[in-house]
């Protein structure tokens, strides 16, 4: 009677199952919630000020692992603050081989590549994957942002996140007495559910007082956090001739303004001794920290 | 002479309900495909066809004007006569069996006084075409699978004739329609003798899945062994007339199954033909609930089942029916 009892069960089995409502998406008509961190495109931002985000550091470029991004820097004279600065003449980014790992939102000082949360980026040609600069800029304004940039990303790699009365420390210690009126109070409601949606946006606006200079001390606070940063950053303060009045200055305002000083082909270096430095200051030890002062 | 007069001739009469019926059996068919799809899609989680018309009622519409569109391709080697005739046959079988379902006392194209007979010996038939186009393919995997279909099918046809015997002793009539006036007066034999009415109405509803090449009987088509069966080689309409002779052969094979023993047009109240139709409808649900939860037989399990099993069951029926009669009804 097995074969009985289980014929039996096989049809109620389907009995039940056809009483169920179907789990079907419709999918062009109705389309699945996607996970809030879910990412797929990328565009360049601009600052509050209206002005590009973007300084031509090339970080990013140097740091993708598939190579897809390519930066052609150039310095001009900005028309909203009148300042000399970088900024990136030509910005290509070529999601064919792009492996979605975020790595350039990570390193950005400025916020200025984020990825975006669109359904479906696929295309019908090549051509179609190959973000140029006008896409990325238009990607801003159309695409609905993902859940990230450099500063959010920074703060997640604080270790005493989390940890009560520790949480904002350092991030407080290192920021310089100037700037901390201004772009500092804002920033600090976002922090506060860092899983929000729409988060980006009033991280944006908290920028909107800030030039150039202070959208790059953003990044800051993240980079100064992580404890094993601290000793390596200092040896890095003596190697490199002191460039201000602040302590423990970020490595990106470093490269910045060592990339004011040079001439533009000499830029790709300062940014990969940067990156090096970057590295660096990740939580992991790296061979690199050799002359650390704990050795 | 008006057209009621017109109408008492067995001829007109057959012919005029015979058109009413193919028509309404075809439609039928492409409902019934329809809700097999639909239900089969909410068993297995999804919708179903959602796209033609409201909930894809038109579906079987589009099916067809699909069908009647492709090309007709006819392999090279084939035997030409043959290969059109099959499906014509097949649906002709399937059809003609519905003449004799009655719907109400007066209402069936034709009340045969050996309308039983009748039944049996057009399913008998069912594997005839099927072979035939199967032998006309030139393809081997047509060929293999219209062998299984005549091994089936003449297996399966004598436990569902010895079945389809219970009603007939009982009742004493070989006419459907006799059968049913006769379950009014007694109770339907599907609970009345309790033992072997349920017990003949159950192996004359899994030969009929068995002659019809429904799953969990359908080796003959076996698609992850057999590409197709014994339709491999057809396309377009042709292929579209075997479905359609599939799905009309289940109707009329519930039809037939609630005349002969869930006590046809019989009803507490209402129409007769809404009975009718009802319990019609009822055992085709089932035939499509078991289509969509069982796996496939093996080969040597199908027989083992028919020969071991069914043929002696309803052996044994046939006897205790006799008995009955002779002893108590």
């Amino acid at each position: 009677m097995g074969y009985f009892g289980a014929t039996l069960d096989a049809l109620y089995v389907t009995f039940r199952q056809a009483l169920k409502k179907p789990t079907t998406v419709q999918y062009p008509t109705e389309q699945r919630e996607r996970a809030p961190r879910f990412r797929a495109s990328f565009a360049l931002t601009h600052d509050a000020a209206g002005e590009e985000s973007c300084i031509g550091c090339k970080k990013c470029e140097n740091i993708c692992p598939s190579d897809v991004i390519r930066v052609a820097a150039i310095k001009k004279t900005s028309e909203v603050t009148g300042k000399a600065r970088g900024y990136a003449e030509d910005f290509t980014l070529n999601l064919q081989a792009c492996i979605i790992c975020e790595l350039c939102v990570q390193v950005c000082p400025t916020d200025a590549i984020i990825m975006t949360q669109e359904q479906e980026v696929p295309g019908f040609s090549r051509e179609d994957l190959v973000l140029t600069m006008d896409k990325l800029y238009a990607n801003e304004k159309q695409k609905r942002w993902a859940w990230s940039n450099a500063t959010i990303l920074g703060e997640q790699q604080d270790p005493d996140r989390g940890v009560p009365g520790k949480e904002k420390s350092a991030a407080e210690g290192s920021d310089g007495e100037e700037k901390k009126a201004k772009p500092e109070k804002p920033k600090k409601e976002p922090k506060k559910e860092p899983k929000a949606e729409g988060e980006a946006k009033p991280k944006k606006e908290a920028k909107a007082t800030a030039d150039g200079e202070l959208a790059k001390a953003d990044g800051e606070p993240a980079k100064a956090e992580s404890p094993k940063s601290e000793p390596s950053k200092g040896e890095l303060e003596k190697v490199e001739p002191p460039k201000g009045p602040e302590e423990a200055k970020p490595v990106e305002a470093q490269v910045a303004v060592a990339e004011a000083q040079t001439p533009v082909p000499d830029a790709p270096k300062a940014n990969a001794v940067a990156v090096a430095a970057k590295v660096d200051a990740s939580p992991e030890p790296s061979a690199t920290t050799m002359d650390s002062p704990t050795t | 002479m008006n057209a009621l007069e017109l109408l008492e001739n067995p001829w007109i009469h057959g012919l005029a309900y015979g058109a009413v019926l193919v028509t309404l059996l075809m439609t039928a068919a492409g409902f019934v495909s329809w809700f097999e799809r639909k239900f089969a899609g909410r068993i297995q989680s999804r919708m179903g066809p959602t796209m033609v018309g409201p909930l894809g009622i038109l579906q079987p519409l589009a099916d067809g004007i699909k069908m009647i569109q492709k090309e007709q391709i006819i392999p090279r080697n084939a035997d030409r006569f043959l290969f059109e005739i099959s499906p014509g046959l097949i649906v002709f079988l399937a059809l003609g069996v519905a003449a004799v379902i009655p719907f109400t006392p007066g209402m069936l194209a034709s009340d045969l006084d050996v309308g039983v007979l009748y039944v049996l010996a057009l399913s008998g038939l069912m594997a005839f075409p099927i072979w035939v186009g199967a032998w006309a393919s030139n393809n081997k995997y047509a060929l293999l699978g219209g062998m299984r279909m005549v091994a089936q099918g003449v297996s399966y046809e004598i436990p569902m004739v010895l079945s389809a015997l219970i009603p007939v002793i009982l009742s004493g009539s070989l006419s459907v329609s006799e059968i049913v006036k006769y379950q009014i007066e007694h109770g339907w034999f599907v609970f009345w003798p309790p033992g072997p009415g349920t017990l003949a109405f159950t192996i004359f509803l899994l030969t009929a899945l068995a002659e019809g090449n429904r799953i969990p009987f359908d080796i003959p088509e076996a698609e992850s062994e057999l590409v197709s069966g014994p339709t491999t080689e057809y396309t377009g309409i042709k292929f579209g007339l075997f479905a359609a002779s599939e799905y009309v052969h289940s109707i009329v094979t519930a039809g037939i199954a609630s005349a002969l023993f869930l006590g046809g047009w019989d009803g507490p109240f209402g129409s007769p033909v809404f009975w009718m139709v009802l319990k019609t409808s009822v055992l085709f649900l089932v035939i499509t609930w078991i289509r969509w939860s069982l796996l496939r037989f093996r080969s040597d399990q199908l027989m083992m089942l028919c020969w071991k099993y069914l043929v002696p069951a309803s052996l044994a029926l046939v006897m205790i029916a006799g008995l009955f009669v002779h002893f108590g009804g």
